[in-house]
């Protein structure tokens, strides 16, 4: 559930980041960008202490996994070894693109990211303008991860149910996913905010 | 107050366009004005954000603002839009014009209040003035301004 939750909440708030900012709502993609950092920050602790199919150690593999997978040779639950690819190339695209987030600050110097206040405003500037054309990276990565589902679609494999539902039909041998712990879960998420609002912030002690 | 008004928007009418040469001079004037009350800003916003502002670049930073905020009643004559050049003036400036040149004529007040502010050296006056000013460059820029890509 928190994998899902995670997966849609990104996919809309990187749509609204995206609005908002041509939409003269620049403080709106400020606080949108913050939300997608408690949720990466989220993501990659649950990552290690989550469910059995949110974990890492689970789904990511060598460049020879993923031939063999390619080859046919896989079977199990959850991301495969392809999939695991574009799960951590997404996040970190993602992740680039808040981090520069975090310095960049408008054409106009109205809006400053978090932690722009720590450098001169000709560094910020420039951040932004990475920060501008890494978007174009990053909707390269979702083109192509959408384009993917549906080039499964085709091969009769249905992947964006079971990333709404929850629930898959497994192959045979398969053990079943063992569900991660609430608690533990919400012990991720108060880290998580704890650190977005450090952050937001202005990561003392490092500002004044 | 209202005879200025009028006359900014009188002498926008009135005055004939400038020649090519004259009207590509004050698109550069304008744009490199208008950086320099970006980086006028920029360094305000970090000095006024910490937690004890050096007054001294607030102040040279707030006067220098209001002269130029003074100067840019010159650089919106006509012909000096797309038509002519790399712009992010919008055209709509011209077909609003009475609309546009109140939000300049806003600007150049909240300006004018912020150098008094400035001067001053109260630290609420300071900060409540400059949101003020942000909120006449974000009212005019939203409308007027087109994304500009360097």
């Amino acid at each position: 559930m928190p994998v899902r939750l995670v997966h849609w909440l990104l996919a809309g708030l990187i749509a609204f980041s995206w609005w908002s900012v041509h939409n003269h709502h620049t403080d709106w993609h400020i606080w949108s960008g913050c939300a997608i950092l408690t949720l990466l920050l989220f993501r990659l602790l649950w990552g290690f202490v989550g469910s059995s199919t949110a974990r890492f150690s689970s789904f990511v593999r060598g460049p020879g996994a993923v031939l063999r997978y390619l080859r046919g040779g896989w079977s199990g639950i959850g991301h495969t070894p392809l999939g695991a690819v574009s799960v951590i190339a997404l996040f970190l695209a993602v992740a680039v693109q808040v981090g520069l987030g975090l310095f960049s600050e408008d054409e106009d110097g109205l809006y400053l990211g978090p932690l722009a206040r720590l450098i001169n405003p000709d560094t910020s500037d420039k951040i932004r303008d990475i920060h501008e054309t890494w978007f174009n990276v990053l909707l390269g990565l979702i083109v192509l991860h959408v384009g993917a589902i549906i080039f499964y679609r085709f091969l009769g494999k249905h992947l964006t149910k079971p990333m709404i539902t929850g629930r898959a039909a497994l192959d045979p041998g398969v053990a079943p996913m063992r569900r991660g712990k609430w608690w533990v879960a919400l012990i991720c998420l108060a880290v998580a905010v704890g650190v977005t609002r450090w952050i937001i912030g202005g990561a003392p002690p490092f500002s004044s | 107050m209202r005879v200025a008004l009028l006359s900014v928007i009188a002498i926008g009418l009135i005055a004939a366009a400038p020649s090519r040469d004259r009207a590509l001079k004050i698109m550069h004037e304008r744009h490199e004005g208008m950086e320099t009350i970006g980086d006028a800003n920029k360094v305000l916003r970090r000095e006024l954000a910490g937690s004890s502002p050096n007054l001294g670049a607030v102040r040279s930073s707030a006067a220098g603002i209001a002269n130029l905020s003074r100067k840019a009643s010159g650089w919106f004559p006509k012909g000096t839009g797309r038509e002519l050049g790399k712009t992010g003036a919008k055209p709509e400036i011209w077909q609003n014009w009475p609309d546009f040149t109140g939000k300049l004529h806003n600007f150049q007040g909240a300006a004018k209040a912020f150098d008094a502010a400035a001067k001053s050296g109260n630290l609420n006056t300071i900060k409540a003035r400059y949101a003020d000013l942000g909120g006449t460059c974000k009212a005019c820029h939203d409308k007027y301004r087109a994304e500009m890509h360097h």
